[in-house]
């Protein structure tokens, strides 16, 4: 039990750590960008545009929020991620996160 | 939704002005240099839980960071009655009051200045040409009222597909044109509009403006046969040696053609900054790959390397010489594959590119001075890609023109639709001579899909060494095939391409690599 919750707190230092380096060296902007590239190369981008627009046209402008575009779209917006762009991106943190020493 | 902000946002800009929006933005969301990342970095976790989640919010009237996603930046909103924050992502603005994102010009118009301020910084590389959609200028708008006809593509549209008339054996033109025409990064170039003449008072020479006009034709929904006979003139008037009504090769015809559309690209576009001996014109960006020869001595294992440019890979096909001994194993799953001397024919692509790229016993009849030792020695080539360019193309030597006699070698060369050429990198060449095997035994499961290639466009040549037509398949959209003959188009499947005889294969890069 005790290891469990020692194992619990190291795994969020780790990822504050992570993080922290992926900001600092500008490599999370990169990700992000590259993730966009793919997401629109894929033709994801369009898809999911065309369902916000047709859930807008449904509600009616004035009756839909941020949020509640957020809360429809993202199940179906995370199940249309390609396989290759997560291991793409994947592989792309792998081989960030080898080339950091002091981590 | 509101775009023009709201009542809470306006009585806050009219307080306190659009200062606080800037300060937040310029720290922690434009990040312009090392050091503010680094604060960035270690100040941007909710004040609440401690975590750095996604979806942070910076309250806008005092300084607390809280998270969406577990309502602490709601929390702090309702109780200290601060109504407006800032996403630290996107740099949106939330008005609780209004319980959704507000969007003011104003601080837009802040966002995007900071976004494109030029910096030396490498993170603000990407900022310089964000991700945005396109906003249309006056006078595109002024030419959107004045064309009110709108077309739309989709994945069943032919839009592209038009024949050409034969102007006298000018076939091998034709097909090479379509191909051309159907180059997907080619055609983004010149429907974007994006060529500037480089011969200013002349442009009716320049054959790049033909390029352009000719995707225009292409691209218009005409459906009718065009008629190339500009094209041909100019064709005529640069490439001398291709005038006339004679057959001409296709092959010739290609590099011909890139290289006047090369010159006459060139003028004032001005040199690649990274690297002064390449030129930076569309035609370089889209077709120019390195190729890298490793001249190894066999006396002293000293390695001289150059690298020079090419517009294609030209493969050669019948008998060669026996394989190397160093890399004789066959290739798994090959399909007649033999290392028995005179007896190695090649029958796919990816043979013909091992053999391209395997190591080259320069015999004792043609010695090479070596740098290192400084006396003439037997050496080993290996020729391997530098640079991968974005569109390949593949010249299958199907024309044998040897020492009193010229024949056409139709061997069936199987090629893939999908082709990926990270065994044939400089990269995977090993240092002792030769690739190591186990990437080419690995290349199916090659995760990576920088190298990878998808077929566009294949042109075929019937007839003998002497008389013959040119035909081509191009591909439109993802999958849909057609073959071109001339004036004709009609419908092709891939099974058919595949299984063509192939002279010129085109392949474009699945994906780009960004400068």
């Amino acid at each position: 039990m005790a290891d469990l919750q020692e194992r619990k707190i190291k795994d969020a230092q780790m990822r504050a750590t992570i993080n922290q380096k992926l900001v600092e060296t500008g490599e999370r902007e990169r990700l992000k960008e590259l993730l966009r590239t793919r997401l629109v190369e894929c033709g994801w981008r369009d898809q999911l545009k065309a369902h916000c627009k047709d859930i807008v046209q449904q509600k009616g402008l004035e009756h839909v929020t941020v949020d509640d575009l957020v809360a429809e779209i993202t199940p179906k917006g995370r199940a249309l991620v390609p396989d290759n762009v997560k291991k793409e991106l994947l592989q792309r943190i792998r081989t960030f996160l080898s080339q950091q020493s002091n981590i | 939704m509101s775009v023009h902000g709201c009542q809470h946002l306006s009585a806050f800009k009219a307080a306190k002005g659009t200062d606080p929006f800037r300060i937040i933005y310029s720290y922690f969301i434009a990040c312009p240099s090392a050091d503010a990342r680094r604060i960035k970095a270690k100040s941007c976790v909710c004040h609440t839980c401690r975590q750095p989640t996604l979806r942070l919010h910076a309250c806008m009237y005092c300084i607390y960071f809280g998270c969406y996603g577990a309502k602490h930046i709601h929390e702090h909103a309702k109780s200290k009655k601060h109504n407006l924050a800032i996403d630290l992502t996107y740099g949106t603005v939330i008005c609780f009051s209004c319980e959704d994102y507000v969007y003011d010009k104003d601080l837009e118009d802040i966002a995007r200045s900071f976004s494109q301020k030029p910096s030396l910084n490498l993170v603000s590389e990407y900022l310089k040409d964000p991700f945005s959609s396109w906003e249309p200028s006056e006078d595109e708008l002024q030419l959107l009222k004045k064309n009110p006809k709108r077309r739309k593509v989709d994945a069943k549209s032919t839009v592209g597909l038009r024949g050409l008339i034969n102007l006298g054996n000018t076939c091998f033109m034709n097909c090479i044109v379509q191909a051309l025409t159907h180059t997907p990064i080619l055609r983004d170039f010149f429907l974007a509009d994006r060529h500037t003449c480089q011969m200013p008072g002349e442009s009716k020479q320049c054959l790049v403006c033909e390029m352009a006009r000719l995707f225009q034709e292409f691209y218009s929904g005409i459906c009718t046969p065009h008629i190339p006979y500009k094209l041909l003139h100019l064709v005529w008037t640069n490439a001398r040696h291709l005038a006339g009504y004679e057959q001409q090769d296709a092959h010739e015809f290609l590099i011909a053609a890139l290289d006047v559309l090369h010159r006459h690209c060139k003028g004032t576009n001005g040199m690649s900054c990274s690297n002064p001996h390449l030129c930076n014109c569309i035609i370089d960006q889209i077709f120019t790959g390195g190729l890298q020869s490793d001249v190894t001595c066999k006396q002293c294992n000293n390695v001289s390397t150059t690298i020079d440019p090419i517009w294609d890979i030209s493969l050669d096909l019948g008998p060669g010489p026996p394989a190397f001994s160093s890399h004789s194993t066959p290739s798994p799953g090959g399909t007649g594959f033999t290392n028995s001397p005179g007896n190695y024919e090649p029958t796919s692509l990816l043979e013909c590119l091992k053999r391209f790229t395997r190591p080259e016993h320069l015999g004792s009849s043609a010695k090479i001075k070596c740098g290192k030792c400084h006396c003439y020695q037997e050496s080993t080539k290996q020729l391997t890609m530098k640079k991968l360019p974005v569109v390949a193309c593949f010249h299958l030597k199907r024309f044998e023109h040897s020492t009193g006699y010229h024949k056409k070698i139709s061997t069936f060369v199987s090629f893939p639709d999908e082709l990926d050429m990270t065994p044939f990198m400089s990269s995977s060449r090993n240092d002792n001579n030769g690739f190591s095997n186990q990437i080419i035994q690995d290349m199916p499961t090659s995760l990576s899909c920088d190298n990878k290639y998808s077929l566009f466009a294949v042109v075929n040549h019937c007839g003998t060494i002497e008389v013959g037509h040119y035909t081509c398949y191009i591909r439109l959209h993802k999958d849909q095939w057609f073959k071109c003959d001339d004036h004709m188009i009609t419908k092709a499947t891939i099974t058919e391409v595949l299984n063509s005889e192939g002279y010129l294969l085109f392949y474009h890069k699945q994906i780009l690599e960004y400068e």
